[in-house]
């Protein structure tokens, strides 16, 4: 425990503690995940994919000076300098199993070394995490449910969905995350910070989590509880936290190259919503948009509507999102939003929403600054980004479920929480995945994920609902839970009956093989059009409604805990 | 009914049930009887050969550690409600003490629950090494014992789908593609074709010769697929299709029949032939059935419908154990409609129905025969109705016929782990031998093989055959022989008989795997099983690797024998089947390792696949002379039924005196007593 808090290669690490201590049912859960992500080496991979080996080709293939100027692939390198470390050590025994895969003008080279070589990568670097679980395990104070819960966060068909199909490290970075909150939780405050400045180098999307993080290790680390600044604390997590950020953006710093790795790290040119909506407030508000579009359109009602935000539907790639109706958000505002310090004139009251509960968060953080407090509040930060962030993608749901995970077993109101999020926020990746093999592969693997945490934990969590309004509640997420099935059907069987009315519309002119796969058949009415994106729509909102509602519920509950103290108080 | 509970001991001198009261001692007992030679008992091993049986001797020497748990277990029942325990409880923790009262009485309410604590004490000590027995233990003491079942099939679906998503057979090798475009291509000629043409339209592509069962459930495929979206089996254009959809649409159809069949009867078959047995083991047998590497891999990655074979012949193997001959035998036409491989079972099922009639005596057999005879010549009849006359002239039946027995072929072909193509090395046949003799040499040997096992199931069933007045017993005695009919028909078959593929394995691996998926961890019948399971993958080799299935075949075997708990080295030591075991295991990875570093040499580019088959070969031939030998015993033990009692046959002599209950089969009853009927020996 000594040489963790002070040593941040996770990699050797994570080796001895396979090497010992590990018990039966650790190595089955290791060979039944690890077989299981072999089986997904030939599925679907998106863009990542080439993403990736761009970067372990830019580099393998340029000095450093070039790293963060280099256009040969559209893919350029947006990712902090660590994480550039990391693709240059990745690198190394890339060339020697294959030479094309470092080749920088090889692009979207995708022949079976590249693939295996890069999704061996992805398992073995989530070895990070693996490890990292069972120390959550192994100090805890319920083991057998920290054991479920450990299991079920390795086992995470986000991961699954994200890192095995999709094809991205959050398994290593969750590792790193979950490596500082575990610091967090055995009191080794300045591990924690350090660990946390490491990851922010290796992917800067978890800026999300900082402010609770900061307010944290400010209260519980640089002063006392009486109040009283540690200046020792103080100067050592500072000095520390800078000294990482030094090794990160050192050689960057000397060569004064500042400015364009940051031009590349913060893309504000994006819109606000992604390539589909993650199912966030935004889903939301541009729905209702949408739906006041609509209504005004039929009804002619004399309301000034942006003509671009007519043809503007959601799917621009990386395009902005143009409201008709509702005013335009600039990126500054939700970007305050997120940073919670100012109000903005438009959307007063999601503003405020998203302003107050953080730093309602961050003060209730700073009175009580324990470790489970900590845990919810890093949640709740994470939420509220996600909720109220600017171009949040729907990937960023792994920060809030992944904290909420380790609360799940706090009890039955948080459980409840954890299950709404939980599968909403899976759900919600599912668009990620479209091609109809992984998608049963995805369907299924959730479902029996669910089976497998939800089974076995409820037992021990569940409360009976003493007041009549928990009844209605606990009726109505169960409602809301039963529509998932539901939609998933909708999902699923809607592009057939569109495709089906499609061919009946122009019958005869399609009949090339080929053309089926491809995605967007050429011919189609203007309504059509319109219908392609309702299954994503609706999922996005149907998915967006449990997410807002488990952020009212955590709060809530975070603002009420002193009553009840559960096994995590005891940390 | 016993017999029925267990396939038939491996060591026919101790009692073939396990159930939980006595599976560590069994277990124990088992290993050492097993081992053929004699040796000095180790330290460790000891106490089982010198206190066996510990519960029953009446002054059981105890070993250090293990027994002495049984020990205060026993006498926990014995001082039940008095407070002086014999066990000294220690006065500074009252919670244990407390827990081991609570624990006592619970024991003694629920006789299986005290063996099973027993076992759970006894393995929290000595860690169980089967992932798949863990996993179904900590469900049940979770109390979620109900979704156990629905995990296992939710589980074995995923990892089906997870195969699926890696490539087939034939994957972008035009012109002739392979066994997944066979597939496809039969679903494009019935759909479009009428029957009389199916068997004949163009044969040098893919032309159809498996079976009509085949040809139909092709057909239906076809009509779906066509309804969702034609050009997937549009006629002669269609060929060599290879869209995402297409292919994920030929997946779906291979799972869905495969959960319409083969999961079906998997399930029926733990439930009918495990009876006896606890739920617990039920469901792990019906894990281990689930995930067999070679099944999976072979149908779900290679792309193939073995398992609706294999599953039609299980069913007919579960209406057998119910005693509904004609629907087994109604099942087992269809298996034959389905696949013509089903015929690797014909004897052994022939055998069994055989033994049967001649069991129930003329009379009762006679009728029996006759109305076998009767209904398998229908359903034969139904299954063929469409080229039959009055739906098309007599001379069509030819067409189907002449396709499904292809003589015209070699002796082997490619590399396959059998006799021939094994002695081919250094005794070239082709060049000794007219193809004519060599189908009568091959047919002879076959005969030879299976012989020894029908014919002792037949001697079983005369001596033990019914008299007139006695009324037929609910299970004829030769069931527990049919497994090891099944095995060595199957393998005999593989082994000797014409034209066989490399794929065929699969047919001998369903009785070893059935055998195997109720036996201990450390029986001898385990150590084959999984032998053979692995091996015979491992013999699939050179045609997976072709097909770009590494990755599954990698995958596949380590989530298998990790989900058993299989370790060469934790059988019985030096046992037979633990040199074996060790030996081929070793020679099989060394394979692997010099193929991965050295290519072939120039001069001899089969190389490796030539090693693979003699490295399976043997491994085959002796577990096909392994199913004899436990034929053999097997019939020892059912020799002595209804005349002298003896210890070699507990259950069975018990079973003989015993009238039999007909609830035997599926009834709590049944599962209930097992204990009993051993405390009581």
């Amino acid at each position: 425990m000594e040489k963790t808090a002070t040593a941040p290669p996770p990699k050797p690490k994570g080796k001895s503690w396979f090497s010992w201590g590990l018990e039966s049912s650790e190595y089955d859960l290791l060979i039944l995940s690890t077989s299981l992500k072999l089986l997904l080496f030939p599925s679907y991979r998106s863009t990542d994919f080439e993403v990736h080996r761009n970067w372990l080709a830019i580099t393998h293939s340029l000095p450093i000076s070039q790293w963060y100027h280099d256009t040969t692939s559209e893919w350029t390198l947006d990712y902090p300098p660590f994480f550039a470390y990391f693709e240059k050590l990745l690198s190394i025994p890339a060339y020697f199993i294959d030479p094309k895969i470092v080749d920088l003008n090889n692009l979207n080279y995708d022949a079976w070394s590249v693939v295996a070589y890069q999704r061996t990568t992805v398992i073995l670097s989530e070895l990070v995490l693996g490890a990292v679980l069972l120390r959550f395990i192994r100090g805890s104070v319920d083991p057998a449910t920290q054991r479920i819960i450990s299991a079920s966060l390795f086992l995470h068909p986000g991961f699954l969905i994200i890192d095995h199909i999709h094809f991205q490290y959050n398994g290593f970075m969750f590792g790193i995350l979950l490596w500082s909150i575990l610091m967090a939780r055995n009191g080794k405050k300045l591990a924690s910070g350090i660990l946390f400045a490491v990851l922010l180098n290796f992917k800067h999307i978890y800026m999300y989590l900082a402010p609770a993080y900061f307010i944290y290790l400010l209260r519980s680390f640089c002063f006392s509880p009486s109040g009283k600044l540690e200046i020792k604390n103080f100067l050592s997590l500072a000095n520390s936290v800078i000294a990482v950020f030094i090794l990160s953006f050192g050689p960057f710093i000397v060569m004064g190259q500042i400015p364009q790795v940051f031009s590349r790290l913060f893309p504000f040119t994006r819109g606000l919503n992604h390539a589909y909506w993650a199912p966030n407030a935004w889903a939301l508000v541009t729905a209702a948009d949408r739906v006041l579009l609509r209504y005004v359109t039929r009804t002619g009602a004399d309301v000034a509507i942006n003509a671009s935000g007519v043809a503007s539907t959601s799917r621009g790639l990386v395009g902005d999102t143009v409201f008709a109706v509702i005013p335009n958000i600039k990126p500054m505002h939700t970007f305050t939003i997120t940073v919670a310090f100012q109000s903005v004139l438009e959307l007063l009251s999601f503003f405020i929403l998203g302003l107050t509960t953080m730093q309602i968060a961050l003060v209730k953080l700073w009175f009580t600054p324990t470790y489970k407090s900590f845990l919810t509040s890093l949640t709740l930060c994470g939420y509220a980004s996600y909720l109220f962030g600017w171009h949040v993608h729907e990937k960023a749901i792994l920060l809030v479920l992944v904290p909420l995970s380790l609360l799940a077993a706090e009890r039955h109101a948080y459980f409840r929480t954890f299950i709404l999020a939980s599968v909403a926020g899976v759900f919600s990746l599912f668009p990620l995945i479209f091609t109809p093999g992984e998608s049963m592969v995805k369907v299924v693997y959730s479902v029996l994920w669910i089976i497998f945490v939800y089974v076995p934990l409820t037992r021990r969590v569940y409360e009976y609902p003493n007041s009549l309004s928990f009844v209605i509640i606990d009726t109505l997420e169960k409602v809301y839970l039963a529509g998932f099935p539901l939609l998933q059907l909708f999902v699923t069987l809607f592009p057939v009956y569109m495709a089906r009315r499609a061919t009946s519309d122009v019958s005869g002119t399609c009949v090339s093989s080929a053309e089926f796969t491809c995605p967007e058949p050429e011919p189609q009415t203007p309504q059509t059009k319109a219908m392609e994106f309702l299954p994503l729509m609706l999922t996005s909102v149907y998915c967006s409604v449990g997410l807002v509602w488990g952020f009212c519920r955590l709060t809530y509950i975070y603002l009420n805990e002193q009553t009840y103290l559960g096994p995590l108080d005891r940390i | 009914m016993e017999e029925l509970s267990a396939l038939p001991p491996d060591t026919p001198r101790k009692s073939p049930i396990r159930v939980r009261t006595i599976s560590v001692n069994s277990m124990r007992s088992m290993r050492s009887v097993a081992p053929p030679f004699t040796r000095l008992p180790t330290e460790h091993e000891r106490p089982e050969i010198l206190g066996r049986p510990p519960i029953l001797a009446p002054t059981p020497r105890q070993p250090p550690n293990r027994h002495l748990l049984e020990h205060s277990a026993q006498q926990w029942v014995q001082s039940l409600g008095s407070a002086s325990s014999s066990r000294p409880v220690s006065p500074i923790s009252p919670t244990q003490r407390f827990n081991s009262l609570a624990e006592r009485v619970h024991h003694v309410k629920i006789p299986t629950q005290l063996s099973s604590s027993v076992i759970a004490e006894e393995r929290e000590r000595e860690p169980e090494h089967a992932m798949g027995r863990r996993w179904v233990r900590w469900m049940h003491k979770r109390g979620v014992k109900g979704w156990v079942v629905p995990c296992l099939l939710l589980a074995s679906t995923l990892l089906k789908l997870c195969v699926g998503l890696g490539s087939y057979s034939g994957l972008s090798t035009p012109p002739m593609f392979g066994d997944y475009e066979a597939q496809r291509h039969w679903m494009e000629l019935t759909t479009h074709l009428p029957f009389q043409r199916w068997y004949t339209y163009d044969l040098q592509y893919w032309g159809l010769d498996y079976p009509p069962l085949t040809a139909y459930i092709s057909w239906f495929c076809g009509l779906v697929a066509h309804r969702i979206n034609p050009t997937w089996v549009a006629l002669d254009h269609s060929r060599g299709i290879e869209t995402e959809a297409s292919k994920v649409f030929m997946r779906s159809t291979v799972v869905f029949f495969d959960a319409l069949v083969y999961v079906p009867a998997l399930f029926f078959f733990t439930r009918t032939w495990q009876a006896t047995r606890t739920k617990r083991s039920q469901n792990l047998a019906l894990l281990t059935l689930l995930f067999q590497p070679a099944s999976l891999i072979i149908d779900f990655g290679h792309f193939q419908y073995n398992s609706v074979m294999l599953g039609f012949t299980l069913l007919a193997l579960n209406a057998f154990a119910y005693e509904l001959d004609m629907l087994g035998a109604v099942f087992f036409v269809l298996s034959l409609g389905f696949k013509q491989m089903a015929l690797y079972y014909a004897p052994a099922v022939g055998g069994y129905l055989l033994a049967k009639c001649l069991y129930l005596g003329s009379a009762n057999g006679g009728k029996l025969f006759l109305q076998l005879a009767l209904v398998t010549s229908l359903s034969f009849i139904v299954l063929f109705l469409p080229f039959l006359p009055p739906f098309a002239p007599l001379s069509t039946i030819l067409d189907p016929i002449t396709r499904i027995f292809p003589f015209a072929r070699g002796l082997f072909e490619d590399k396959v782990a059998n006799f021939w193509c094994a002695s081919n090395v250094v005794f070239k046949w082709k060049n000794w031998a007219s193809r004519s003799l060599l189908i009568k040499l091959s047919t002879a040997l076959t005969v030879l093989g299976f012989l020894p096992n029908v014919v002792i199931a037949l001697r079983v069933a005369w001596q033990t055959r019914l008299t007139g007045s006695q009324k037929p017993s609910i299970h004829t005695p030769i069931l527990p022989l049919f497994p090891y009919m099944l095995l060595s028909s199957s393998m005999s078959f593989f082994l000797f008989s014409f034209q066989v593929h490399e794929k065929t394995i699969l047919v001998p691996l369903l009785p070893i795997t059935l055998l195997l998926s109720n036996a201990s961890l450390d029986s001898t019948v385990f150590g084959w099983g999984v032998l053979a399971n692995n091996i015979a993958v491992f013999s699939m080799w050179p045609l997976l690797k072709r097909d770009g299935l590494g990755v599954q075949y990698l995958a596949l075997l380590a989530l298998w024998n990790r989900l058993l708990g299989y370790n060469p080295l934790r059988l019985s030591p030096r046992s037979f089947i633990q040199v074996l075991s060790l030996s081929v295991y070793t020679a099989a990875i060394s394979l692997h390792i010099l193929e991965l570093l050295i290519p072939p040499p120039a001069r001899y580019p089969d190389l490796f696949p030539v090693l693979n088959v003699l490295i399976s070969t043997p491994v085959f031939g002796l577990v096909w002379l392994w199913s004899i030998k436990c034929g053999v015993e097997a019939s020892w033990a059912l020799d002595t039924l209804g005349s002298r009692p003896s210890r070699t046959s507990v259950v069975v002599t018990e079973d003989a005196s015993v009238p039999r209950r007909p609830s035997s089969i599926g009834a709590a009853q049944g599962r209930k007593r097992a204990p009993f009927t051993l405390d009581e020996k």
